[in-house]
C-alpha cells in the first residue's frame, strides 16, 4: 500500500492539476513577481532561520526548567530559584547550605536535567526513525525499540550479569542490545513490505511490543517481590532520584547519540525519498543505516535503562516540529531535542506535583497526552490514503 | 573521482555483459530481469529504453545509476570501472528521476530541489547549508521546469505533475552530465507530457546533456529519442535510430499483438497507431 501523505486540511488541493493548467495556459504577469518571492524565500532561510529557531526553543527550555525547578513540595520562588543557580554556578564553593539550596542542587537540579535529556533524546530518536523508516507515525516506544531495551534491560537487572566490567555498568549496554535487536527486527518488517507501510510497521510494533512486554513480565514473575515490585515502578517510566553522577554519565550517552543523529541530518533528509532516491542523489544508503541503527539504539538504550518506558514522547514531539517550522531535519532534530525536553521536563513536574505527595509514573502522563494524539494522528493518516 | 570530464570522446556510461537478478544468487541466476546486456551509451545522445511490463527497463536504468549492483558483467562510467568512485562522485554526473516520487513529509519544493546539491556537499562538515552558488544552481532548475513560483509550498501539496517537473529540477540542480528518466511523462496530462519531452530536448541540444530515458509512449520516444532500444525479457532484441526500431516487425512479437506504423505528418518520424 503506497501512502500519498498530505497535510491536514489539503483536501482541496486534489482539484489542483486542471487549475494549474489554466493557469499555464495564460502565463499570468504575477508569475514575475512570484518568482520575486521565492527568490527571496530561498534566500531568507535555513542558517538564520535555525539560529533563530534553535535559539528561542533553548530559551524557552532554559526558563522552563527554572519554573519546574520551583515546583515541589517544598515550593521556590522564581527569582530564589534564579539566585540559588547563579550562586551555585558562580560563588566560591557553591551555593550556601539551606534546606530550599540543597533541595534545589540535589534532588530538583538532577531530576529535571534527567527528564530534560530523556524527553530530547527520544525526540531526536522519533525523528530519525520517522525519517528512516518513512513513516511520520515511527516512535521507540510505538514500534517496539523501547520494550527490546527493556527486556535486555530486565535481564541486566534480574539475573545481575556481572554488574559492572570495566567499571561500566552493564545495565545501559544490555539495554542498548536490547534496542538494537528490536530495531533490527522492525526494520525486517517495514523492509519486507517494500512500500514501508503505515500499518504494517504499527502491527509488527504492537506484536514485538506484546512479546517482549510478555518475556519481561515471565522474568519479573520469576524474581522476588521486593525486585518485583521495583521492576513495576521502572517499567512504568520514571525519573525518580537521580544523583549527580547518573545524570552525567547519562549526559555523554546522550550528547554522543544525539550529535550522531544530527551530522546525519542531510542523509536523513534524502531517505524520506525512499532508499533508491537517497542513493541515486549520493547518499550511501547502507552505511547511514548502521550509524543511524547505532545512534538510535544507543539512545533508546541509555534512556529505558535509566528511565524506563516513555512512550509517545518521540511521536508527538517531532510531529508538532514539523507542523510549526518544516521538516528539513538539520533543524527538526534539534527543534525536537529542546521541545522533548521541555515537554519531558513539564510532564515530569505535572507527575510529581498534581498527587502530591504520591507521584504519578511519568510514563502514564506521556501515555495519556501522547495516545489519544496517536490515535487522531491514525485516523487523519487513513483519510489520506483514501483520498 | 571522475578524472575524464573533458574528454568528450569517452562514452559516459558503457554495460558488458549485463546479467542481473533479484533475489539470492541462485534464483538470480535462473530467472535473470537482464541478460547479456551490453550497451555504449555516447556523449550528447537522447536513448529511449523501450518494452514490454517486465521487460528490464527501469532495471536496466537503476544499473546505470549504481542504485542495483548486476552480478555478471561490467558498468563502466566514463571508462573507469565502478569501484573508482563513490556512490556521490557518481551523483555529481549522473542524476536519476524516478517513476514515482512518494513524500510522506513537508519539505518545501526549494529543500526538494536544493537536495540535488548533496552530492556537491558529502564531505562537508557540520550542517552543509546550501550556498549562494548552489541556490543559484537550484533556481535556475526550477525556472526551466516552471516551478519557481511554487517554491515555498509543500511537495505533499502540489499536484502529480507539478510534483514530477520538481522532481526533474532537483535532477537537474546535481548538474549531471547524464539524465536517467524512469517513465517522466507517465502521470502527466498531454500538455505536461509535452512540456517535459520538449524541456529534455532542449537541455540536450544547449546544453549537450546526455539523456537516457524509460518510457511505454512509442510515439513520444519516437519523437524525441536519437536512438532506440527494444527490451524484450531482459535481453535486447533491437537497437537503433527510430526508423530502424519502430517497425512492425520487431514491435509486434514483442508486445503480442499487431500494430500500424506510419510516419508523423511533421516531423517524418515512425508513428504506432492500434488496429481497430
Amino acid at each position: 500500500m503506497t501512502v500519498h501523505s498530505k497535510e491536514p486540511g489539503t483536501v482541496e488541493a486534489r482539484a489542483l492539476p486542471t487549475s494549474a493548467l489554466f493557469a499555464r495556459a495564460t502565463p499570468a504577469d504575477g508569475r514575475v513577481a512570484a518568482e520575486g518571492q521565492s527568490v527571496r524565500e530561498a534566500i531568507a532561510f535555513s542558517p538564520v532561520k535555525w539560529l533563530g529557531v534553535s535559539g528561542g526553543l533553548g530559551a524557552a527550555a532554559l526558563v522552563a526548567f527554572m519554573v519546574c525547578l520551583g515546583f515541589g513540595t517544598e515550593a521556590i520562588s522564581f527569582p530564589q530559584v534564579a539566585t540559588l543557580l547563579i550562586q551555585g554556578v558562580v560563588a566560591e564553593g557553591g551555593a550556601q547550605d539551606t534546606t530550599q539550596s540543597i533541595i534545589l542542587w540535589q534532588v530538583r537540579v538532577p531530576r529535571v536535567l534527567l527528564a530534560f535529556m530523556v524527553g530530547g533524546s527520544l525526540a531526536a530518536v522519533g525523528a530519525s526513525l520517522q525519517a528512516l523508516l518513512r513513516n511520520p507515525l515511527a516512535d521507540p516506544y510505538v514500534i517496539g525499540i523501547s520494550s527490546g531495551a527493556a527486556l535486555g534491560a530486565a535481564v541486566a537487572i534480574l539475573f545481575g550479569v556481572g554488574l559492572s566490567v570495566f567499571g561500566l555498568s552493564v545495565l545501559p549496554f544490555c539495554a542498548f542490545l536490547g534496542a538494537l535487536i528490536s530495531l533490527f527486527i522492525v526494520y525486517r518488517i517495514a523492509v519486507a513490505y517494500r512500500s514501508f507501510s503505515v500499518h504494517t510497521l504499527l502491527l509488527g510494533g504492537v506484536v514485538l511490543n506484546a512479546i517482549f512486554s510478555a518475556l519481561i513480565l515471565f522474568l519479573t514473575s520469576l524474581a522476588d517481590p521486593y525486585k518485583a515490585s521495583g521492576m513495576y515502578a521502572w517499567l512504568m517510566g520514571s525519573l525518580t532520584g537521580p544523583d549527580f553522577q547518573t545524570v552525567s554519565v547519562l549526559a555523554v550517552y546522550l550528547v554522543l547519540g544525539v550529535s550522531i543523529l544530527v551530522a546525519q541530518a542531510r542523509s536523513l533528509n534524502l531517505l524520506t525519498l525512499g532508499e533508491e532516491a537517497a542513493r541515486s542523489l549520493g547518499v550511501e544508503v547502507e552505511r547511514v543505516k548502521r550509524v543511524i541503527f547505532a545512534a538510535s539504539a544507543l539512545l533508546t538504550g541509555s534512556v529505558v535503562a535509566f528511565s524506563g518506558l516513555i512512550g509517545f514522547v518521540g511521536l508527538i514531539v517531532p510531529h508538532a516540529v514539523r507542523l510549526a517550522f518544516g521538516a528539513d531535519h538539520r533543524l527538526l532534530l534539534i527543534a525536537s531535542g529542546l521541545v522533548g525536553g521541555t515537554f519531558l521536563m513539564v510532564a515530569d513536574t505535572l507527575a510529581r506535583t498534581l498527587l502530591s505527595p504520591t507521584e504519578i509514573p511519568v510514563g502514564v502522563v506521556t501515555a495519556l497526552v501522547g495516545g489519544p494524539i496517536f490515535l487522531y494522528l491514525l485516523v487523519q493518516q487513513r483519510r489520506r490514503i483514501v483520498s | 573521482m571522475i578524472q575524464h570530464r573533458e574528454t568528450s570522446n569517452v562514452p559516459p556510461l558503457r554495460l558488458t555483459d549485463v546479467t542481473f537478478g533479484f533475489g539470492r544468487k541462485e534464483s538470480a541466476a535462473q530467472s535473470p530481469v537482464l541478460r547479456n546486456v551490453s550497451l555504449t551509451i555516447a556523449a550528447g545522445e537522447v536513448l529511449g529504453i523501450l518494452g514490454p511490463n517486465g521487460s528490464g527497463k527501469s532495471t536496466l536504468l537503476k544499473i546505470l545509476m549504481r542504485i542495483l549492483v548486476p552480478q555478471q558483467g561490467t558498468v563502466e562510467w566514463f571508462g573507469q570501472p565502478p569501484d573508482a568512485f563513490s556512490q556521490s562522485d557518481i551523483a555529481r554526473y549522473v542524476a536519476f528521476v524516478p517513476q514515482e516520487t512518494q513524500q510522506a513529509f513537508p519539505f518545501t519544493i526549494n529543500e526538494m530541489v536544493l537536495m540535488g546539491r548533496y552530492p556537491h556537499h558529502d564531505r562537508t562538515w557540520g550542517l552543509g547549508w546550501e550556498g549562494s552558488h548552489d541556490r543559484a544552481v537550484a533556481m535556475q532548475a526550477m525556472r526551466d521546469l516552471d516551478v519557481a513560483h511554487l517554491g515555498t509550498r509543500l511537495i505533499t501539496n502540489v499536484s502529480g505533475g507539478e510534483r514530477q517537473r520538481a522532481v526533474v529540477a532537483r535532477a537537474l540542480t546535481q548538474e549531471p552530465e547524464v539524465l536517467l528518466l524512469d517513465e517522466p511523462t507517465a502521470f502527466l496530462d498531454l500538455h505536461h507530457q509535452l512540456d517535459i519531452a520538449r524541456i529534455i530536448r532542449r537541455l540536450n541540444r544547449e546544453r549537450g546533456l546526455t539523456v537516457v530515458l524509460v518510457s511505454h509512449d512509442l510515439n513520444l520516444a519516437s519523437q524525441y529519442c536519437d536512438r532506440l532500444l527494444l527490451l524484450r525479457e531482459g535481453e535486447i532484441v533491437a537497437m537503433g535510430t527510430p526508423e530502424d526500431v519502430i517497425v512492425a516487425a520487431s514491435l509486434e512479437p514483442v508486445y503480442g499483438c499487431s500494430v500500424l506504423v506510419d510516419r508523423h505528418p511533421q516531423s517524418g518520424r515512425p508513428r504506432v497507431t492500434l488496429p481497430v
